[in-house]
């Protein structure tokens, strides 16, 4: 028998969220009073509601199955990698080289596609990030990379 | 007369030149993204957000909402042909709809969905129209108890009412109101929750989030589904022309549906989606013949068409006379007039009178350019649904990157993008809704702020909130939902 594993995480995970924010805003912020809430008020009352409800979605789960859900690593690593190069690299290497690569490395999980096709997406998204946000909409941004 | 003022002034911003413009490019576009399955309206509306901080406030609110209505227009057609939903919103238009193209009627299905889409549009704007200025004249007796009564029965109004696990809903409600706390107090200046990251200081961005939640997650889960679908046979005007008769067949279910629409539209909580559910459901109560139902009933596809097109117009009387968005999608838009400067509520209508018909107008115009684009142009919104997704979504990638930079310059908000997608695909995963948390983020610093007024104003007696006749009846209904579901969970669990 599978349990509901997806449930059963998903539910502890809320909980344990909603025990740290309660943790942490008692501890570090200002709880006031009824009539005059401090800071920390909300987010403790959140997070005590936020656990209870993780508890309840997580307990029942452990008594029913469900069906796994498979995960898609290669394109959630390719796209998730594609957005951190371009974060880390627009400002050092300018925008023109930062986006044909994110766009490389987001086709990598494309279906069905040859490098020809890679190269062709690549020229033709770089040159419509071009002409949309440095040439149309003035993004004051580096093309190429910065010499320092 | 006050309202003749407000129209005449309105047509002068509606006519703008820009305005026309971006209303015109916000249909267009709105329309292409709803044709295309995998990539929603929320997404669409995330996307072009970044692009808006260029243009005026009308201008980008009217291009926004023309994105909304006009990716519900073309949501039906891939709906139609080929069983695949463009938007969650047109997801009932499948059951008919796709049955009726298997009998060679995709023509007629089509073009009842537009027509009923228009009907539905343009009296859902009547309707906006007519009720707006009456609920602004009620909202000013409101006080911090009453909007914060109402804001908490929304919440738990979208989370309990409508598709999914209830408790699951609740906690993406309550972890997107935790979200909304990040970042400095406005109350007492503290720093909450950011762990020393100066960029965290005035909150999660909400561009960023959105496009983490929607535009990363939903093509994260896309590119394998996405390209095994079909593609659709060519379809031309003249196969869309309707047959002597057919034409009033669809008028009695687009006005049934446009009610539908209007009511769950105004009501906090539940959105178009639903909407589009239960006008499904009235037409197959009121048909004399429901057995045709499911096998291609052409008032299967008119009533939800018209209903999900009202519901996304009138959204926007709670959503612009009290500032409070009814569903997720309304939630962004009022980040999205803040962002612009323009403060949503009960005085709105009497300060910014030219805005507010500016829009009602925009909204007409907007929905008339749809059935321009969609009945004599259909062959080209059909032929769209060739493009593979894996030809699109590296751009997607790269506008959702470009466009988060572009809002203030911070590299560290596209890395958030990516963090942020990661959470919205595992969320996906463990099918936990994000729109849900979306609108906890948006509501939760106007929610916090109003539970310490309302408790300031109470003298620290939480009995304010039932003392109060306004407040007293959210927090009734509010009780009585969650009972109800409570109740509900318990006897299909006893049921086995």
């Amino acid at each position: 028998m599978r349990r509901d594993w997806h449930d059963f995480w998903g539910g502890t995970a809320m909980a344990a969220i909603g025990l740290g924010v309660a943790g942490w805003a008692a501890a570090q912020y200002d709880l006031g009073t009824l009539r005059r809430m401090g800071p920390g008020f909300f987010p403790l009352g959140l997070g005590l509601v936020l656990a209870l409800i993780g508890a309840g979605i997580a307990v029942p789960a452990l008594a029913r199955t469900g069906t796994p859900q498979p995960i898609a690593w290669r394109e959630s690593g390719a796209i998730l990698g594609a957005i951190v190069v371009f974060g880390l690299g627009l400002e050092r290497f300018g925008l023109i080289p930062t986006t044909a690569a994110a766009v490389l490395i987001a086709t990598l999980p494309a279906p069905r596609s040859g490098l020809v096709w890679r190269i062709g997406v690549t020229l033709a998204v770089t040159a419509i990030a071009w002409a949309i946000f440095s040439a149309g909409l003035r993004m004051t941004v580096p093309l190429w990379p910065v010499g320092r | 007369m006050f309202a003749m003022d407000g129209i005449a002034a309105g047509l002068g911003v509606a006519l703008t030149p820009s305005v026309l413009l971006y209303s015109l490019l916000g249909v267009c576009l709105g329309n292409f993204i709803g044709v295309l399955p995998g990539i929603g309206a929320m997404a669409a509306i995330a996307l072009l957000l970044p692009i808006t901080y260029h243009i005026g406030p009308e201008a980008a609110i009217a291009m926004l909402a023309g994105v909304y209505y006009g990716a519900q227009y073309g949501g039906a057609v891939a709906s139609i042909l080929l069983r695949l939903p463009g938007t969650p919103q047109s997801a009932v238009t499948v059951l008919d709809g796709y049955p009726m193209a298997r009998k060679g009627r995709a023509g007629l299905a089509l073009f009842a969905s537009m027509i009923s889409s228009f009907i539905g549009g343009m009296l859902g704007i009547a309707v906006l129209a007519l009720l707006a200025p009456v609920l602004a004249g009620w909202a000013t007796a409101f006080g911090a108890a009453d909007y914060a009564a109402m804001m908490v029965l929304g919440l738990v109004a979208a989370s309990t009412i409508g598709a999914g696990a209830p408790l699951k809903a609740l906690a993406m409600v309550v972890l997107g109101l935790i979200l909304g706390t990040v970042g400095t107090d406005v109350n007492s200046g503290a720093q909450r929750f950011i762990f020393g990251t100066p960029q965290l200081m005035d909150g999660i961005n909400l561009v960023a989030l959105a496009m983490g939640l929607f535009g990363v997650a939903e093509v994260i889960g896309n590119i394998r589904a996405a390209d095994r679908q079909g593609t659709p046979e060519p379809m031309g005007f003249r196969q869309m022309l309707p047959r002597p008769g057919e034409m009033r067949t669809l008028i009695a279910p687009s006005l049934r549906g446009t009610a539908v629409g209007s009511f769950f539209g105004v009501l906090p909580g539940t959105g178009s989606t639903l909407s589009s559910f239960m006008a499904y459901a009235v037409e197959r109560r009121v048909s004399r013949t429901p057995e045709r139902f499911g096998e291609g009933a052409v008032e299967g596809v008119a009533g939800p068409e018209a209903a999900n097109n009202a519901a996304a117009i009138t959204a926007f009387v709670p959503t612009l006379t009290l500032g409070i968005p009814g569903d997720p999608i309304m939630a962004l838009m009022l980040g999205a007039m803040v962002i612009h400067g323009i403060q949503p509520g009960p005085m709105m209508l009497e300060a910014q009178p030219a805005m507010f018909w500016g829009l009602v107008i925009s909204f007409g115009i907007g929905n008339l350019i749809l059935l321009i684009l969609n009945v004599p142009l259909i062959s080209i919104w059909v032929s769209m649904l060739r493009i593979p997704f894996h030809w699109l979504y590296p751009a997607i990638i790269v506008f959702v990157c470009l466009g988060v930079y572009s809002v203030r310059g911070s590299s560290f908000d596209v890395l958030a993008v990516a963090v942020i997608g990661a959470a919205g695909y595992a969320l996906a995963l463990a099918r936990f809704s994000p729109a849900l948390l979306l609108l906890g983020f948006v509501l939760g610093p106007l929610i916090e702020t109003n539970l310490r007024r309302a408790m300031l104003v109470g003298r620290g007696d939480p009995m304010i909130f039932l003392e109060r006749p306004i407040s007293a009846i959210f927090v009734a209904a509010t009780v009585a939902l969650l009972g109800w579901t409570a109740w509900s969970a318990w006897k299909a669990r006893r049921r086995g």
